[in-house]
């Protein structure tokens, strides 16, 4: 009877400060990150780059930027790329599964835990270009490691390092793995530190060797952080571009066998070729997106258990950051 | 001050859900009501509508004779005390007390005083520079009913606020929040789901199931007169023993059979002759002592377990196929794996119907 | 017998730690000597021992009228404390939005922040170039400081210590005290978020500090420059007409700061990486 009154009676809510508190964010992400990304896309299938001062386009033409693309040098590139990733990636992941058993193991008692720690994860926070600017100026061909080395007596002439593909591909490879170990390092760990005790006690009981326990128990129960880990870093290979842009000045060289994907598209960047850009673009997101689709099942995993698991792995400690 | 009417309060949560159906509710000023049921059986939603958090579907709440449906938590003139106590953890305790007056922008002096009564009264005073983290439990959940209490509120809602103290302190604070709802005359809303935290401290208590009041009473007629099975086996520990009873024409009324017990009872139960009732006996209406022993009304019962509680003993005891537990003075019991003569106590025995489950 | 091999492992263990420790800090250590030394004394062969021409290739950096190291400095302070605070303080303010409200989008912006959590700024860069053009904001700081505001994994880490730090109750109370949300976000859940903000402003930071491929695509002048770009300048000059002294001193000057920060709160950061998970 009195259901069209009640019905003026307002009720209160606090929807609307849930959609203010996250406005600024899809703002600035709708701002800088989607309509960008939309214009990638849309000028992709147009010819539009700047010849001397003219600027010829845009003008349609559908899948040419594509075709062209694949036709250029791409492929190379993307070559490159994957072999500069896994060159760093292998030792990367096989030292941080060391260190972090061995930092785990109750039975070895290392001392300095920490120090070591922190010296690890230092190459990770330092500028990447600087790093490959002192890679370049120690390695150069008498820079101080030529120098150490033909004194020494290892070396009878100074090896140009940057001549030669392996030895440009290996520094190149060598700083992503020192920046990157002492991080996985340090993320395997925390996931190592997140398994039950108990279960390490178990194992022991049932009499599993160090390497047993390794291979038993700790690499299947950390394996989500595993599969983090592998296609976070695929992601970080794939935009590589400051340590081969400054070792190389953005030349690649030797004969571009280190430029790398988005190196590629810095350069069409610079040369203001937009349809060709874009086209590189578009293929680079197509492939994060698919990774990014990855790492969201993992973090988000469908069946309830291992969701259980996952928030407790990755939920922050207070204690731990405090101290 | 002011009471708290509920008409005709319905809550659906967003997904569907309605916890709350239908619920007409009046709260006395001054009055310290429990709100009592399992979980889920949406006491806390009801408390948190009271206070603002959860917002009211349809249907209309009073505070004193203001429609409260619209008002912001902070307008409604009342004060929380949660579970988790909720204390500011980056705060002292004094400035925890004072958070919502310098909101409300009461002069410093005015504060002090404040504060100052309110600590004295719970014995804080010597803590108001700590934080949280440096107190006990018992001191952290004194805090909570401390920023309760400066705030001069007209209704104070209490939300399991003891639940999370060990037994020996939750006994202490209970008969301290009794104090202190004397001392302060304010209303009180209270939500437990232990019943002897309900009827130690509610003036009235508020039985609730799946959003529904069962029964809304005194503590003592809670007890005694509970108006379904529910609440009847509710409210006592150890719980009322149900048992399902013929009944049967007698001279001057009738009696309620089963195994070979023939209670005599002084109810007219001719709509139910012939038929099968759930009848209730508290466990302290089982007795041993001989001088209750009478005509019929007696059983021999097997005893399955005994638990000696000191001054008396519960026994868990099997008679005509169902399952009973007594209550007696620990001199009368007898061991496990005994059998025991027990006198029914035919004037408290509580009669329900089998289908409705309602009292007879 | 379960000794000694444990003995056999704690040995090798510390020298692949000794071996890896060397490989840390060795070319730092180069650095920091090389720095020190003069041009002719660089040229000359390595030492172990520093030089004392430390001020004269601080001096020279400083001086350099092509390189304005002193400006490039100031821009990076800027771009990257403006980022820590930015990206801290709005990220933890979406994730209260998400973590403390219902409303009708709350689910699918949360799915939609999880699926770009990785996603990399590169792949959009064309675009973005667009359009801070057509905004006006090209060679300005303004592009590499606003797009902070949404930062996907530090938003993540956010809303992950929500979780376990800030009950709800606590807003709730506040609630009922007469706070307005604003002066609970800001009085209440900041303060309780405190470790979280400060992990972050640090990874923020040092990313910001780092950055160079937006930066170099962005600014322009001279003036406006960031210490990455001023280096990757210097590489791009006629490398061996140059002062070795001074390429070091560059360096120094880009790491050095970095690394003190990195030691001072290296208890911070370490156990923030092993929380975070999320990270670039």
């Amino acid at each position: 009877m009195l259901n069209k009154d009640k019905s003026k009676i307002k009720e209160i809510s606090y929807a609307k400060w849930g959609y203010i508190f996250i406005a600024p964010f899809f703002i600035a992400f709708t701002i800088f990150q989607l309509i960008p990304l939309a214009q990638t896309i849309y000028y992709s299938f147009f010819e539009y780059y700047r010849s001397g001062l003219t600027i010829i386009g845009p003008t349609p033409v559908g899948l040419d930027n594509y075709k062209e693309l694949f036709n250029s040098d791409f492929l190379k590139y993307a070559g490159n790329t994957v072999i500069l990733w896994v060159a760093g990636f292998i030792p990367q992941i096989i030292i941080s599964l060391l260190l972090a058993a061995w930092f785990t193991d109750v039975r070895l008692k290392i001392k300095g835990k920490q120090f070591f720690k922190v010296v690890i994860y230092m190459p990770n926070l330092i500028m990447a270009s600087a790093f490959a600017m002192l890679f370049f100026a120690l390695f150069s061909e008498n820079g101080p490691v030529n120098a150490s080395l033909v004194s020494m007596g290892i070396l009878k002439t100074p090896f140009r390092f940057l001549a030669s593909v392996k030895g440009t591909r290996g520094l190149v490879a060598l700083m992503n793995f020192l920046m990157w170990f002492g991080n996985t390092t340090i993320l395997l760990m925390a996931a190592v530190m997140g398994i039950s005790p108990s279960l390490f006690e178990a194992a022991e009981l049932d009499g599993c060797s160090p390497r047993q326990t390794f291979f038993r128990v700790t690499l299947p129960m950390i394996r989500p952080i595993l599969v983090y880990v592998l296609i976070t870093s695929m992601i970080g290979g794939l935009q590589m571009f400051d340590v081969p842009q400054i070792l190389t000045n953005g030349k690649g060289s030797p004969d571009r066998t280190v430029t790398t994907l988005i190196m590629f598209l810095n350069n069409h960047l610079y040369s203001k070729n937009y349809g060709m850009a874009g086209a590189i673009s578009v293929v680079l997101f197509i492939i994060c997106a698919i990774l990014c689709l990855l790492v969201y099942f993992n973090l988000n995993p469908t069946e309830n258990d291992r969701k259980i698991k996952r928030r407790d792995r990755f939920k922050p400690r207070k204690e731990a950051i405090n101290g | 001050m002011a009471g708290i009417t509920f008409k005709n309060v319905v809550k659906t949560y967003d997904n569907g859900v309605t916890v709350v159906p239908n619920l007409n509710l009046e709260i006395k000023d001054k009055e310290f009501v429990v709100l009592v049921g399992p979980s889920g059986c949406g006491k806390s939603t009801t408390l948190r509508m009271i206070a603002g958090l959860e917002s009211i579907s349809d249907g209309e709440l009073y505070i004193g004779d203001q429609l409260m449906n619209a008002v912001a938590p902070k307008n409604r003139n009342i004060a929380m005390v949660f579970q988790n106590y909720a204390l500011y953890p980056h705060l002292s305790v004094y400035k925890n007390m004072t958070f919502a007056l310098e909101l409300a922008k009461v002069p410093k002096d005015e504060m002090n005083r404040k504060v100052k009564w309110a600590a004295e009264i719970l014995g804080l005073e010597p803590y108001l520079d700590r934080k949280p983290k440096a107190l006990s439990g018992g001191q952290r959940q004194r805090v909570a009913l401390g920023r309760a209490m400066v705030r001069d509120p007209e209704v104070f809602l209490l939300d399991e606020p003891l639940s999370n103290l060990d037994a020996k302190l939750r006994t202490e604070m209970r008969s301290q929040i009794s104090k202190l709802h004397k001392r302060l005359g304010t209303t009180f809303v209270y939500v437990t789901h232990d019943q002897t935290e309900a009827m130690t401290m509610g003036d009235r208590i508020c039985v609730m199931k799946d959003g529904i009041i069962q029964q809304f009473d005194t503590p003592q007629n809670l007890y005694d007169y509970p108006c379904n099975l529910f609440v009847a086996g509710f409210i006592g520990s150890p719980q009322m023993n149900f048992i399902d009873a013929e009944v049967k024409k007698a001279e001057g009324g009738y009696k309620l059979c089963f195994g070979e017990a023939e209670v005599t009872v002084d109810k007219d139960l001719a709509a139910y002759e012939g038929k099968t009732v759930i009848c209730g006996i508290r466990p302290e209406d089982l007795h041993a002592e001989k001088q209750f022993f009478g005509e019929g009304n007696m059983i021999d019962a097997y005893i399955d377990l005994d638990e000696m509680m000191g001054s008396e003993s519960y026994l868990y005891l099997k008679y005509a196929g169902q399952k009973m537990i007594a209550r007696v003075p620990a001199r009368y019991a007898k061991k496990a794996e005994e059998n025991i003569s027990l006198a029914i106590d035919a004037e408290k025995v509580h009669l329900f119907d089998k289908d409705t489950e309602k009292a007879i | 017998m379960d000794k000694k091999p444990s003995h056999a492992r704690t040995v090798i263990a510390y020298i692949v730690l000794i071996l890896l420790t060397f490989l840390c800090l060795f070319f730092f250590y180069i650095l920091v000597i090389n720095c020190t030394r003069s041009h002719q004394q660089i040229q000359a062969g390595f030492s172990f021992l520093p030089g004392s021409s430390f001020a004269k290739n601080f001096n020279s950096v400083i001086h350099d009228a092509k390189l304005p190291v002193l400006s490039g400095i100031k821009n990076s302070l800027i771009v990257s404390a403006c980022c820590a605070i930015l990206a801290t303080y709005f990220s933890a303010l979406t994730a209260y939005g998400l973590y403390a409200y219902n409303f009708k989008l709350k689910k699918p912006a949360f799915i939609f922040i999880m699926l770009i959590l990785v996603m990399p700024t590169q792949v959009s860069a064309m675009g973005f170039l667009n359009v801070i053009t057509k905004l006006g904001m090209i060679n300005t700081l303004y592009p590499l400081i606003l797009p902070s505001v949404a930062a996907p994994a530090v938003f993540y880490f956010m809303y992950s210590y929500m979780q376990s730090s800030l009950p709800l109750e606590l807003v709730e109370a506040a609630r009922i005290d007469g706070s307005n949300e604003f002066h609970t976000f800001n009085k209440v859940v900041i303060p309780i978020m405190k470790p979280a903000l400060a992990v972050q402003a640090i990874f923020a930071f040092v990313q910001n500090w780092n950055n160079y491929f937006i930066p170099a695509l962005v600014l322009q002048e001279n003036s406006k420059r960031t210490l990455p770009i001023l280096i990757a300048m210097l590489r791009s000059a006629d490398f061996l007409k140059f002062d070795m002294g001074k390429v070091y001193m560059l360096i120094t000057i880009a790491i050095v700061p970095i690394i003190i920060v990195y030691i001072a709160l290296s208890k911070y950061i370490v156990a923030g990486v092993a929380l975070g998970g999320v990270k670039e």
